[in-house]
């Protein structure tokens, strides 16, 4: 697994206060890491130290095999950064804002337009172009202010808040955009406060609360933290009292009740159990109409870990 | 391209969409120069009225109205003669004449025989000051060459001419000049035509305000993220000041070079050697640079920003002779006229208008306003250390 970005015992203070404090992370190719946590938790302050845009304290980032501050200019070619409020001129043209940041970062000529045409398509604009930014919608910005950070390739894609403030139509192409180019083998630091972003568009997810990780794994990894239960239900008929039945003999199940057709199983790891489920569901004369997993959420995590409400 | 070319080229074509930019640098030095010039023109060739009340009728009241007459100064002085004071005050007052001189009666007895009366009033306004000061110095003059006959008269009679003599002496002491006097030697050898003045002048004036509106775009794009995503690129710190300052110089060469244009082929102003402009323009550009780096530095915000602007801006042109020509001004405001470019740059051009020739004429002004751009560029840089990287 490639690792393509490296954290490590990242701290920066603002006189007394430790804006992030001993902070390690690593993402590789492909990954899509969520940054969660409420505002002022040290989102930002991390992305800025990661981008070379803010000195940390003590620690260090590497982008590959690059030290952001001792391989300044070379990793920053490696990172393209999205910030959270849109970065772009709006007195001038879609295409020529970024053919500006695309020349920072040494693109010319035919490349240079191809990579153009290339993102402005990605992002559904291209015939936008030639149009002032001014005279953009709020979700046309923030798909532009994204296809600036894409301009280059870039092997870290770092994402600061995308969606703040924009339409859901506009959001889901934003969450889309994000999902395929995580596909397509990008590393992504993605910072968020929403969950159902997180959940969404992140393989892993780090949570963040006064400047510490204080936790970060798959969402599953995450939720069994909490050692709470998944809930599968059914709506079913026939036999349902001998699946109950045998649904209580599956390992991992620990209650299952029936009323009025739905039957409710309290399971640990209810994704696995649902193959066995439905197995036991045949063998024993039940007809399954429907399945619903219902599984507990980062909200809760993030309520059991900071004990806090993640939008409070 | 590098990125220094990169940023620069982003923000001219942004400055030459701005149309307060072209407003204030190429328009507005252009109708301004011209409006001054046309207000103040056929002041180059400096004449004022002076009133004389004679109420002595003496031979030396009548040698002072004859030196007032004389041929020397008929292209200086107009003189009018009043019957007496009240007439010549009122005069005054109203502007009709610069100044009066006012010879007392007895005066010539008194000149001649050294007892009574022998003073001379000057009538003046303070609305007229330039005028005031050159009647008070011919009037100095003309006493200067009395008193120098009567220290003649009187050091031939203690040497022992007979006092019997004494008209005779007095005579042909008066057709004797002073011998030591003082000569101006004017630089320049032309008179300073009006639009010569204000054109670079205007010129100047109008390029500070690049200052104001090039440090407040910068805390626009700090504002908007786009110098973090600038920082956040392969760019060194270096590299994103550079390219700033050199489309502040670019925007500068071109304000000035359309004025120089502009202002030669239509209002017919003369600005001189052509290699002397170019050196005295391009070292005023970089003070202006070097100014604006300052400015950005100082300030923390774009509001601060056009704070700290407008006092350089006014600050500058007061000091150093934008509005009214420093040559007019009190000895204070000349000599702090020349820790401001502008007042040094002005200094130049005026010489350079006026015909002065020496490699001093240019190379004095030039080597002062770059002391001025790296003393000031220097204190930006390291004020600026911390601006991108934070």
């Amino acid at each position: 697994m490639d690792i393509v970005l490296r954290c490590e015992d990242l701290t920066r203070r603002f006189g007394d206060r430790v804006a992030v404090d001993r902070l390690s992370l690593t993402i590789a190719a492909g990954e899509t890491y969520g940054l969660l946590g409420p505002n002022g938790a040290g989102k930002t302050t991390t992305i800025r130290m990661v981008c070379g845009l803010l000195r940390r304290d003590s620690g260090s980032v590497h982008v590959g095999d690059l030290e952001v501050t001792e391989r300044a200019l070379a990793a920053k070619a490696r990172i393209g950064y999205v910030p959270q409020d849109v970065a772009l001129y709006p007195d001038l043209t879609a295409r020529e804002n970024m053919e500006f940041i695309g020349r920072l970062y040494r693109l010319h000529g035919k490349t240079l337009r191809g990579r153009v045409d290339e993102v402005l398509a990605l992002v559904d604009l291209s015939d936008r172009g030639h149009d002032r930014v001014e005279s953009f919608s709020g979700g046309m910005r923030r798909r532009l202010n994204i296809a600036a950070g894409l301009l280059h390739r870039p092997t870290l894609l770092v994402l600061d808040e995308p969606t703040v403030g924009v339409d859901p139509q506009s959001r889901h192409a934003i969450l889309e955009s994000v999902r395929s180019l995580g596909a397509s083998g990008m590393a992504i630091l993605y910072t968020t406060h929403y969950i159902e972003e997180a959940d969404r568009v992140c393989d892993r997810v780090g949570i963040i609360d006064h400047g510490k990780l204080i936790a970060e794994g798959t969402r599953r990894e995450l939720v069994s933290r909490l050692e709470e239960h998944d809930r599968i239900e059914l709506a079913a008929s026939g036999n349902l009292d001998a699946f109950v039945t045998a649904s209580r003999a599956i390992e991992g199940v620990d209650g299952a009740t029936v009323s009025d057709h739905h039957v409710q199983l309290l399971a640990r790891d209810g994704r696995r159990l649902l193959a066995p489920v439905l197995e036991a569901a045949e063998h024993n004369g039940a007809i399954v109409n429907s399945v619903e997993l219902i599984e507990p959420d980062l909200e809760a995590v993030f309520l059991h870990l900071t004990g806090t409400a993640l939008r409070e | 391209m590098s990125a220094v070319l990169v940023i620069a080229a982003k923000d001219l074509r942004q400055r030459f969409r701005d149309r307060s930019a072209i407003v204030l640098g190429f328009v507005a030095p252009l109708v301004i120069a011209a409006l001054m010039s046309f207000a103040f023109r056929g002041t180059e060739r400096f004449h004022i009225s002076v009133g004389i009340v004679d109420r002595d009728h003496g031979a030396v009241a009548t040698a002072f109205s004859d030196f007032m007459r004389s041929p020397d100064l008929k292209d200086v002085v107009t003189v009018r003669t009043f019957d007496d004071e009240t007439s010549a005050s009122a005069h005054v007052h109203s502007g009709a004449v610069a100044a009066a001189v006012v010879l007392p009666a007895g005066f010539s007895a008194a000149a001649t025989t050294g007892s009574g009366v022998s003073h001379i009033d000057v009538l003046t306004n303070t609305d007229s000051a330039l005028g005031a000061e050159v009647t008070r110095s011919l009037v100095a003059s003309f006493v200067n060459q009395v008193n120098a006959d009567r220290i003649s008269v009187a050091t031939a009679i203690a040497a022992g001419a007979p006092v019997s003599q004494l008209a005779r002496l007095s005579a042909d002491a008066s057709k004797l000049r002073v011998p030591e006097t003082v000569v101006n030697l004017p630089i320049g050898s032309k008179p300073l035509k009006a639009v010569s003045y204000y054109a670079p002048s205007m010129a100047i004036f109008f390029l500070l305000f690049a200052v104001g509106f090039t440090s407040r775009s910068f805390f626009s794009e700090v504002n908007d993220g786009m110098i973090d995503r600038i920082a956040a690129a392969p760019v060194r710190a270096s590299s994103l000041l550079f390219g700033k300052a050199l489309s502040v110089l670019a925007y500068g060469i071109a304000s000035l070079a359309t004025v120089l244009v502009v202002t030669s082929v239509f209002f017919g102003a003369e600005w001189g050697n052509p290699v002397s402009v170019a050196a005295l323009s391009l070292a005023m550009v970089i003070a202006v640079v070097a100014l604006t780096a300052l400015v950005i530095a100082l300030a923390r915000t774009d509001r601060q920003a056009e704070g700290l602007s407008s006092i350089v801006v006014f600050g500058l042109a007061l000091l150093g002779g934008n509005f009214v020509s420093i040559s007019a001004a009190p000895p204070l405001m000349r000599r702090l006229a020349l820790f401001t470019p502008n007042g040094w740059a002005l200094r130049g051009f005026v010489d350079l208008t006026t015909g002065a020739r020496g490699a001093g004429v240019v190379v004095q002004p030039v080597v002062a306003m770059l002391t001025f751009a790296t003393v000031v560029g220097v204190g930006a840089t390291l004020l600026s250390r911390r601006l991108i990287v934070r």
